[in-house]
C-alpha cells in the first residue's frame, strides 16, 4: 500500500494526495494498492510545481488495524515533532493519529534517497 | 547577429550585437572574430591574430587567469565559463583579470549565467552578459542596482561603505 | 553593541526587497524550486518536515532587547510562539510559511536584523565569544572584528559562491569558547612581544563526515592586516578547492591535501600580491570600535552585601551563583549566564514569552546587551551583583533559571528526526532522557563539567566530534542507532572524541552514560574533570563497562 505525500510550496505543510487535490491529514489521504495508479498520481502532482515541491510516494504498514507510513521520518511528518505533542498534526489525536503513533520497527528512509540534495 | 547584455560605462545596460562566433576545438573556423579555447588559442592565435581577426579566449574554471597574463594586449574578450552558476571561480579569475593584469577588453559571463548572479558579476569586472534565463538588459540593470551600498572594494570601482561613511 | 548606520539599514533593506521580488516570482511560476532554491537558502529558509525554517543571523551572537522582542514578536505571529537558538549562535524558526518569510525579513529589517547568509556556500555569521567586553580574559574586543568581518563578508562579490559553506570563529580570551580550533578559519587575538595587535590564524577545522583540529598557519598577523589575508586564504580556497565532491569541498580537505605548510605557502603569496590594498583603513575600524554603544560600568565594591546576604539564605540562588555566573573584569558586576537546557524541555528553546523575559531583564538590569552562546545558551553579560537576586527571581518566575551551565544535563543538540530533513535519528528526546538522568542537581554537580553533544546525522550540527561525550545518530537498517565518543572537545584544548563501540539502540542511550559517569567517578582523581580522566585512563574502563551492561 502506498500514499502520494508533499511539502505545500505556499506554506511547507505536509499534504497528502486525495483525488488530485491536496488534504492535510493523513488520515484522509488516498491509499493506493495499484503501483500503477500510484504512479499516475506521482506524475500528475509532478505537474504541479506551483502548489507542492517534490512530490513522492511512500510505502505503508499496518497499525491498529490502520494503514501507518513504514518508515519512521514519514510518521513523523504525519505526526509532527516528538518533542513537541501539540504541534503539528498529532495535536487533533483520534484513531488514525493512534494507529500512528504505534507503529514502529520500520525502515526510516524507505524511498527516499540523496537526502542531502533536498534540503 | 546574435546580442548581449552590455555594461556601460555609466552603468547602464544594453543589448549589443555580438560579433563573435564560440567556436568549440573539435568544429572548423568560420570567418571572422572568433572565442576559442584556452588550448586553441595556444595553437592557433598568433595565426589567427596574423589574419587579422579579433580573437577571444574562453576560460574555463579550472583554468588559470594568469597562463593568460602574457596575451592579453592581444585578447579582445577573456570569455569566463560558469559550467554550473553555483561554481564561483570565474568571479576571481575576473577581479584577477581586472585589477592584477589591468586588463581592459570584454569580460563575458557565459554558461550558466543567471540575473541573480549580475550584481556580483559586474563588481568583479564583467560587462559582458550571454544570460541562460531569458533576462533582458531591464533585468540586469535592476538587479545591479538593487543595492544602494557596498561594503567591498572591487573590480567594479563602486565606494566602498567605508569610503562612503567618510564622506567621500 | 553595535549600532547600525544608514548605510547599514539600507543595505539589509534592499535585502529584504530582492527576497521579497524573489517569492513573488517562485509563486508566480517563473522560477522553478531548483532555481528558487538556492535563493532562498541565501536568505537562510529552509524546507524541512513540517515547514520551512529561516535561520535568523545573530552576528557573533550578539543581540539587544529590541531585537529579543522583535524575535519574540515573529514566535508569537509567525510561528508557535517559540524559537532554537542554535550552535552557531543563530535563532532558527521552524514552522514558517513561505507566504509571511518576506514580512518577516522586513520586520528583522526594521531591527537591524537580517538572514542574510544563514545558508550556502557563502561566508556564514561570524562566531565569537559570548563574554566579549565582559570578561578580563580578553586583549581585545572581538566583537569589532566580528562586526568588520560581518560587513567584509556581507554579498562578498567574489566569495558569495565557494566551493562549500565557510565559517569564521573569532576569539581574544585563552578560554576558547568559541570552538575556533573546529572552524573554518579560527583567528584567535594574540598581543605581540613589542605590544603590537595581532591573530593567531587557524585554517581548516572542521566537523562533519571528516572532523579536524585546524593547524596555524599564522602564528601572529599583524591586526591591521587581517582583511587582505582573509581574501588569500578564501581566494586560494575559492580557486582550489574541491567542488567535484560534496563531502570534500570544505577548506579543511584542501588545506589535509596539500598540507598545512604549502597551503600557508600558497596564501602567503597571494597575500604580498594583494598587498595592503585589501586592508579596511584604520578609520573604518575605529568607527566600528566607536558604534559598539558604550557601556558604563559604575565604580562598585567587589563584593555586594545584598546578592551575599540573599545568597546565603536562599541555597537554590548559591548554586545558581556557583554554576551560571563568570566573572566580569568590573569589580561589583557579573556575567550570568541563562541556561536553555531545562530538565524535560528541548535544548536551545526558548519561548517567546522568555524571550520578552530575558529582553526586559537586559534593559533594566543588563545593559540592554545579550549575547547568545554556542552551547545553545543566553548571556546576560553586565549584570550588578546588587541585582543578581532579581534576575534570579524573575528567571525563576520564567522557568530559565537552571542552575546547570556546563554540566552534564547542559547538552547540545541539533534538531535531528524531529525537524531536519537530512537527519538519521533524533537528538533532542536523547538530551531529555539524558538530562532526566541527571536530574538530581546535587549529582550533576558532583560530577562537574562535563559536555555531551548531540547530531541527529553526520553533519554534526550538534558539533559530537568535540563533546567530552559525543553521541551521533545513524541509521541501522532503519531504526534508530547512536554511535558513542568520547574525549572531544571544542575549547582552547580542542580534541576529535575516539569512538566508544558499536552503537546502540535508542532506549540504550541514557543508561550508558550513566554507565559512563560511574566508571568516571570511580576512577577519577581529585580535581579532574570527565575528560581529564578520560585523557588520562583511555577508552577501555569505559569501554568495558558499556558493553559490559549491554550484554
Ligand atoms: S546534524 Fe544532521 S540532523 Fe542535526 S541539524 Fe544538522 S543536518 Fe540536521
Amino acid at each position: 500500500m502506498k500514499a502520494l505525500t508533499a511539502n505545500r510550496l505556499i506554506d511547507g505543510d505536509v499534504v497528502f494526495w486525495k483525488a488530485g487535490k491536496w488534504v492535510e491529514r493523513f488520515g484522509d489521504a488516498d491509499l493506493f494498492d495499484d503501483p500503477g495508479a500510484a504512479e499516475a498520481a506521482e506524475g500528475q502532482a509532478k505537474s504541479q510545481p506551483t502548489v507542492v515541491i517534490d512530490p513522492y510516494l511512500i510505502d505503508l504498514m499496518e497499525s491498529d488495524g490502520l494503514w501507518a507510513p513504514l518508515s519512521y521520518r514519514e510518521r513523523i511528518r504525519a505526526l509532527g515533532p516528538t518533542n513537541h505533542p501539540s504541534h503539528g498534526k498529532q495535536a487533533e489525536g483520534g484513531e488514525v493519529i493512534e494507529a500512528l503513533l504505534h507503529a514502529d520497527g520500520a525502515a526510516r528512509s524507505s524511498g527516499r534517497v540523496n537526502l542531502i540534495k533536498r534540503k | 547577429m546574435p546580442t548581449l547584455i552590455r555594461r556601460q560605462d555609466d552603468d547602464q545596460f544594453i543589448l549589443g550585437d555580438d560579433p563573435f562566433t564560440a567556436v568549440a576545438d573539435d568544429e572548423g573556423l568560420p570567418p571572422g572574430d572568433v572565442i576559442i579555447s584556452f588550448a586553441r588559442f595556444q595553437a592557433e592565435g598568433d595565426r589567427l591574430l596574423a589574419e587579422g581577426r579579433a580573437v577571444g579566449v574562453r576560460l574555463e574554471p579550472a583554468e588559470e587567469v594568469e597562463a593568460l597574463a602574457y596575451d592579453l594586449p592581444r585578447i579582445a574578450v577573456v570569455a569566463l565559463a560558469f559550467p554550473k552558476y553555483r561554481d564561483g571561480r570565474a568571479y576571481t579569475a575576473a577581479r584577477l583579470l581586472r585589477q592584477r593584469f589591468a586588463y581592459a577588453g570584454e569580460v563575458r559571463a557565459v554558461g550558466e549565467v543567471l540575473r541573480e548572479q549580475a550584481g556580483f558579476m559586474v563588481r568583479c569586472g564583467f560587462d559582458a552578459f550571454a544570460p541562460a534565463d531569458g533576462a533582458s538588459p531591464q533585468d540586469w540593470a535592476h538587479a545591479v542596482h538593487r543595492h544602494r551600498h557596498v561594503y567591498q572594494r572591487a573590480a567594479d570601482l563602486r565606494t566602498p561603505a567605508y569610503v562612503e561613511r567618510e564622506g567621500g | 553593541m553595535y549600532q547600525y548606520d544608514a548605510v547599514d539599514q539600507e543595505f539589509v533593506a534592499d535585502r529584504a526587497r530582492e527576497f521579497r521580488e524573489q517569492v513573488a516570482r517562485r509563486l508566480s511560476g517563473e522560477l522553478s524550486e531548483d532555481q528558487f532554491k538556492t535563493l532562498r537558502l541565501m536568505n537562510g529558509l529552509y524546507l524541512q518536515l513540517h515547514a520551512y525554517m529561516l535561520r535568523i543571523a545573530i552576528p557573533y551572537g550578539s543581540l539587544n532587547a529590541r531585537q529579543m522582542r522583535r524575535l519574540a514578536h515573529i514566535g508569537r505571529t509567525y510561528d508557535r510562539g517559540y524559537g532554537h537558538f542554535t550552535t552557531r549562535q543563530n535563532l532558527q524558526f521552524h514552522w514558517i510559511k513561505l507566504r509571511d518569510a518576506p514580512d518577516i525579513l522586513d520586520q528583522l529589517a526594521e531591527v537591524d536584523m537580517h538572514a542574510i547568509q544563514t545558508s550556502g556556500n557563502c561566508i556564514r555569521n561570524v562566531t565569537s565569544d559570548p563574554y566579549a567586553g565582559a570578561t578580563a580574559e580578553e586583549l581585545d574586543d572581538p566583537r569589532v572584528w566580528s562586526e568588520a568581518i560581518r560587513q567584509w563578508s556581507s554579498l562578498h562579490p567574489e566569495f558569495s559562491f565557494l566551493p562549500r559553506k565557510f565559517k569564521i570563529a573569532i576569539t581574544a580570551a585563552p578560554n576558547d569558547r568559541t570552538a575556533a580550533k573546529v572552524h573554518d578559519i579560527g583567528l584567535m587575538i594574540r598581543r605581540g612581544r613589542d605590544g603590537q595587535l595581532g591573530f593567531e590564524v587557524i585554517v581548516g577545522g572542521g566537523l562533519g563526515r571528516t572532523p579536524y583540529v585546524g593547524p596555524t598557519i599564522a602564528e601572529f598577523l599583524p591586526a591591521n592586516r587581517l582583511f587582505s589575508y582573509l581574501e588569500a586564504i578564501l581566494r586560494v580556497y575559492n580557486r582550489h578547492g574541491r567542488r567535484d565532491n560534496i563531502y570534500k569541498a570544505r577548506i579543511k580537505i584542501l588545506v589535509a591535501a596539500l598540507g598545512a605548510e604549502e597551503f600557508a605557502r600558497q596564501v602567503a603569496e597571494e597575500w604580498a600580491k594583494i598587498g595592503p590594498e585589501g586592508d579596511l583603513p584604520d578609520t573604518e575600524l575605529a568607527r566600528i570600535r566607536g558604534a559598539f554603544a558604550t557601556t558604563v560600568f559604575e565604580a562598585l565594591p567587589a563584593t555586594s552585601e545584598v546578592f551575599e546576604t540573599a545568597k546565603a539564605a536562599d541555597p537554590a540562588l548559591a548554586r545558581f551563583a556557583r554554576n551560571n555566573l563568570r566573572p566580569h573584569k568590573k569589580p561589583g558586576y557579573t556575567i550570568v549566564e541563562v541556561s536553555l537546557k531545562t530538565i524535560g524541555d528541548t535544548p536551545g528553546d526558548a519561548t517567546s514569552d522568555q524571550m520578552d523575559v530575558i529582553a526586559d531583564l537586559a534593559e533594566r538590569y543588563g545593559q540592554d546587551d545579550i549575547r547568545v552562546t554556542h552551547e545553545q545558551n543566553l548571556v546576560l553579560p553586565h549584570v550588578r551583583l546588587d541585582d543578581v537576586p532579581e534576575v534570579f527571581a524573575q528567571l525563576q518566575a520564567t522557568g530559565l533559571a537552571s542552575a546547570n551551565v556546563n554540566l552534564i544535563s547542559d547538552i547540545i543538540a541539533c534538531p535531528g528526526l524531529d525537524y531536519c530533513a537530512l537527519a538519521n535519528a533524533r537528538a533532542i528526546p536523547v538530551a531529555q532522557q539524558i538530562a532526566q538522568t541527571f536530574a538530581d542537581p546535587d549529582r550533576a554537580e558532583a560530577i562537574g563539567e562535563l559536555k555531551i553533544k548531540i547530531s541527529g546525522c553526520i553533519n554534526a550540527c550538534g558539533h559530537h566530534h568535540v563533546g567530552h561525550i559525543g553521541i551521533l545518530g545513524v541509521d541501522k537498517k532503519g531504526e534508530e542507532f547512536y554511535q558513542l565518543t568520547l574525549g572531544g572537545s571544542g575549547a582552547e584544548d580542542a580534541a576529535v572524541g575516539k569512538m566508544l563501540g558499536p552503537a546502540l539502540p535508542y532506549d540504550k542511550v541514557a543508561a550508558a552514560i550513566d554507565t559512563l559517569v560511574e566508571v568516571y567517578l570511580r576512577e577519577r582523581h581529585e580535581g579532574e574533570r570527565f575528560l581529564d580522566t578520560y585523557r588520562r585512563t583511555g577508552v577501555e574502563p569505559f569501554k568495558e563497562a558499556v558493553y559490559a551492561d549491554a550484554h
